[in-house]
């Protein structure tokens, strides 16, 4: 299809805004190489891709906290936020995806 | 047997979930309005008249020297249209307007910053802006007609000036999305051969201004270890005399072009008269860990297509406020923010920044105070306002006449809110498919001629003769209620001419699979092959499926070997992985997935199972893999695409076609001895297959 390319594109972009607030290198890497993945990856295969993405910015959000970093968190919702409605709105992610779900992807999600 | 009642009750099954609906019939005011509203307009494209019918659409454009052959099929697929003809299309999207149109607004540029004031580009300022800047490239850049530039620019006013100062010049010009990484943009320079970047220090996204000149940078030195040195990376400034990022220039190579323009301020650049035929852009598509595909559009043939279906479809008149809400770094932009409108001499809107910012009202308000008459925007968009602004809308007094939706299929619920609370129930809508190797739209409604119907792209468009083709080329008759390949059967002046530099790939992805005769020089034996699936109703509309390359129907289940390959690659050990078909007397096809490792790993059947694992959780049981097969590499092209026929062929114990052409054709017979020593082993022998089973595998893989 003609401008889901445009899908890449936006999840791309949205993966960038990461990895400039990230202030975890090994965020920033695997935001990076999600980033990569993501604009090598056909449109009809990139569900997978955003699923790990929220995952991942949802980690961060929560390392983030950890440290007391509350400005890099407060941006790093804001991320996750604009990831998961581009997301669903796009039909990449179920609007009712559970946290458990994404869960399980962030297990996957190497941030070494 | 089964397998095969199984695969119809799967294609019937999609054409039922996809109900018809009812149709929509657009306002008289609408009508009376309209650019095509006779229907005289269907016979004078009709089959009989091809391909003179086009002569419509370049008769809209202004042409140096005309054409003595319309199309040439001499030398098929790469069909030549409007040969001998000469025209520039900076001319044609600037020049030819100022006699009547000079003070009148070409583009509106709304910032992302809502108390940054809307600037409007009158036809003078652009023909004045295009000129210098074209002087600008040509003489400090030293670039020439044929050479590639590319750019890697957000939305801004420069973006449309550059494209057209290349234009001007007969200059190809290759836009990289501006969001994309320096990475990517890097690839495509180096596909393209530029020497040239032309890029911009930052841009407003969500209310911050982003940096953007580090990510040229990246590109560079991605384009340096590909082989290609960039002499010069030209920068333009968001806010010219102020620098917005932390990246350095370069001495030598990294110049601000707002500093540059100076010295070729009121200099003009003769348009350089192009053959037809010559090279106007490269769009890139992505989704390919291979060689990037460089979509090479024509000057004429593509200006006339998109002139012609921006003047019937959009139903773009000069005086109406046009705007799409896409982005020019998409084919999208180029056909129908630039090109399109611009060549009849329209108002064409640009936004900087993000739909929803600051709020969700933010389109409706834009549209509001530039009265806006033409709206275009894509399904994931709109479900995005309808989440975030359901009642946004009626808060604002715009009219829209018309509104378009492309890129996606949409809904029908989500079709009757973009027509009933956006269109506030007056504003007709065309659906559009098309895709980015296309110029422009293939399927649609022309809008005052043809009803809406939810849900559905509508017939072909004018010169348009789509076709519904099953696997073994017959074709699906209309109203049957099954799904196929759709295929246009005729060429048309908006396609593509070729894969930038790689010719041989254009021939096998868009028309290998249902040429007739590979000999014949009749545009008859090539149909377009696209790669979507559709249904045709019984009155001709066609509903998109999505893509239909590289499935693998599993009981029933068209399972993506694209997603089957992502969801191995979430196992964090996995480098490289392929999914191809293996015969299976159950469930007609099962899946087997072929991985490699990560450097320092060592092959498990932890490994393996981790595999099958995470397709059940990514995808479903009914995906699960046959076997995981770990392999120490995939057979591979020079350019690093995954040869899938070859690992099929070993899967199902047939022959694994020319390996010639492998950039490591010995690993074939290791991969070969350790499967089918193993399937031995374990009696997954498979039958004889049949011709048409064996002619699915050689065929699989090659849609990529």
């Amino acid at each position: 299809m003609m401008t889901r390319q445009y899908l890449l594109g936006e999840l791309s972009l949205i993966l960038g805004e990461l990895q400039a607030v990230a202030t975890d290198d090994a965020a920033v890497r695997a935001a990076g190489r999600l980033r990569q993945e993501a604009e090598t990856t056909p449109p009809a295969a990139l569900s997978p891709v955003v699923v790990r993405a929220v995952a991942l910015t949802d980690r961060v959000c929560w390392d983030a906290l950890a440290r007391g970093e509350t400005t890099t968190f407060l941006r790093e919702t804001a991320i996750c936020a604009e990831l998961w409605e581009f997301g669903v709105c796009a039909g990449l992610l179920e609007d009712d995806q559970t946290s458990d779900e994404m869960g399980r992807s962030s297990r996957d999600v190497s941030c070494g | 047997m089964a397998a095969e009642q199984e695969m119809r009750v799967s294609e019937a099954q999609i054409a039922v979930h996809w109900r018809e609906e009812e149709y929509y019939h657009p306002p008289a005011t609408f009508i009376a309005q309209a650019n095509a509203a006779d229907p005289a307009v269907f016979e004078r494209f009709s089959e009989g008249r091809f391909p003179e019918c086009f002569k419509e659409y370049a008769d809209l454009l202004t042409w140096d020297a005309y054409w003595h052959t319309t199309l040439d099929t001499s030398h098929p697929p790469f069909w030549k249209w409007f040969v001998g003809g000469r025209l520039n299309a900076s001319y044609n999207c600037v020049d030819r307007h100022l006699a009547t149109s000079r003070n009148k607004a070409a583009f509106i540029w709304v910032p992302e910053p809502e108390d940054q004031d809307a600037k409007a580009i009158t036809y003078q300022d652009l023909y004045r802006r295009v000129n210098e800047f074209a002087a600008l490239i040509r003489d400090f850049a030293r670039v020439k007609t044929g050479d590639r530039v590319t750019f890697h620019l957000p939305m801004v006013p420069e973006l449309p000036v550059s494209m057209l100062a290349c234009a001007r010049l007969g200059v190809i010009h290759s836009e990289v999305f501006g969001g994309f990484s320096g990475t990517a943009c890097g690839e495509r320079i180096a596909d393209s051969g530029s020497h040239i970047l032309v890029t911009m220090d930052g841009y407003y996204r969500n209310g911050e201004l982003i940096d953007h000149k580090a990510k040229a940078d990246e590109a560079v030195a991605k384009a340096r270890a590909l082989g290609v040195e960039v002499d010069k990376v030209l920068v333009w400034r968001r806010h010219p005399g102020q620098y917005a990022s932390q990246s350095p220039m370069v001495p030598g190579r990294d110049f601000f072009v707002d500093e540059q323009l100076g010295d070729y301020r009121g200099r003009v650049v003769e348009p350089v008269s192009m053959p037809a035929e010559a090279p106007l852009f490269l769009m890139y598509t992505s989704g390919t860990t291979a060689r990037p595909k460089g979509c090479q559009h024509s000057t004429g043939g593509y200006l006339a297509y998109v002139a012609g279906t921006s003047k019937f479809y959009q139903d773009i008149h000069p005086e109406d406020t046009y705007w799409c809400f896409a982005d020019i770094g998409w084919i999208t932009g180029h056909s129908y923010i630039v090109y399109g409108p611009l060549s009849l001499g329209t108002t064409s809107v640009i936004y900087e920044g993000v739909p929803t910012y600051p709020d969700p009202g933010r389109p409706w308000r834009i549209a509001e105070r530039l009265g806006v008459t033409i709206f275009h925007t894509a399904p994931t968009t709109i479900r995005m306002l309808r989440k975030l602004g359901p009642d946004e809308p009626a808060k604002y007094h715009y009219r829209f006449k018309h509104m378009t939706t492309v890129g996606e299929p949409i809904e029908p619920d989500v079709w009757r809110w973009y027509h009933e609370v956006v269109g506030k129930g007056v504003a007709v809508i065309v659906d559009t498919w098309w895709q980015t190797e296309n110029g422009g739209f293939l399927c649609s409604t022309l809008p005052a001629l043809q009803p809406m119907k939810p849900g559905s792209c509508g017939p072909g468009i004018l010169g348009i003769y789509p076709v519904i083709y099953d696997e073994t080329g017959e074709v699906v008759a209309a109203g049957s209620g099954r799904a196929g390949n759709i295929c246009i059967r005729n060429p048309w002046p908006g396609i593509f001419q070729t894969v930038w530099g790689q010719p041989e790939r254009f021939v096998q992805i868009y028309y290998e699979k249902y040429c007739r005769d590979m000999a014949s020089t009749n545009w008859r034996d090539w149909p377009y092959f696209a790669g979507d699936g559709a249904v045709e109703a019984a009155d001709g509309y066609f509903r998109i499926l999505g893509r239909v390359d590289d499935v693998i129907n599993v009981a029933g289940h068209r399972l993506g070997t694209k997603e089957l390959e992502s969801a191995s690659l979430t196992v964090e050990e996995i480098a490289e992985a392929a999914a191809v078909p293996v015969m299976d007397e159950l469930r007609g096809r099962a899946v087997e997935m072929y991985v490699s490792v990560k450097p320092g790993v060592a092959p498990s059947r932890d490994i393996e199972q981790k595999v099958a694992k995470a397709i059940e959780t990514e995808i479903g049981k009914i995906a699960r893999p046959k076997n995981v097969w770990i392999v120490p590499d995939m057979p591979k092209t020079r350019s690093g695409k995954i040869m899938r026929r070859v690992i099929a062929g070993i899967s199902n114990f047939t022959d694994v076609g020319d390996t010639t052409t492998l950039a490591n054709p010995e690993i074939v017979g290791d991969i070969r001895r350790h499967v089918q020593a193993e399937k031995m082993a374990r009696g997954e022998v498979p039958r004889d297959l049949s011709p048409q089973e064996i002619e699915e595998l050689k065929a699989f893989g090659r849609a990529e």
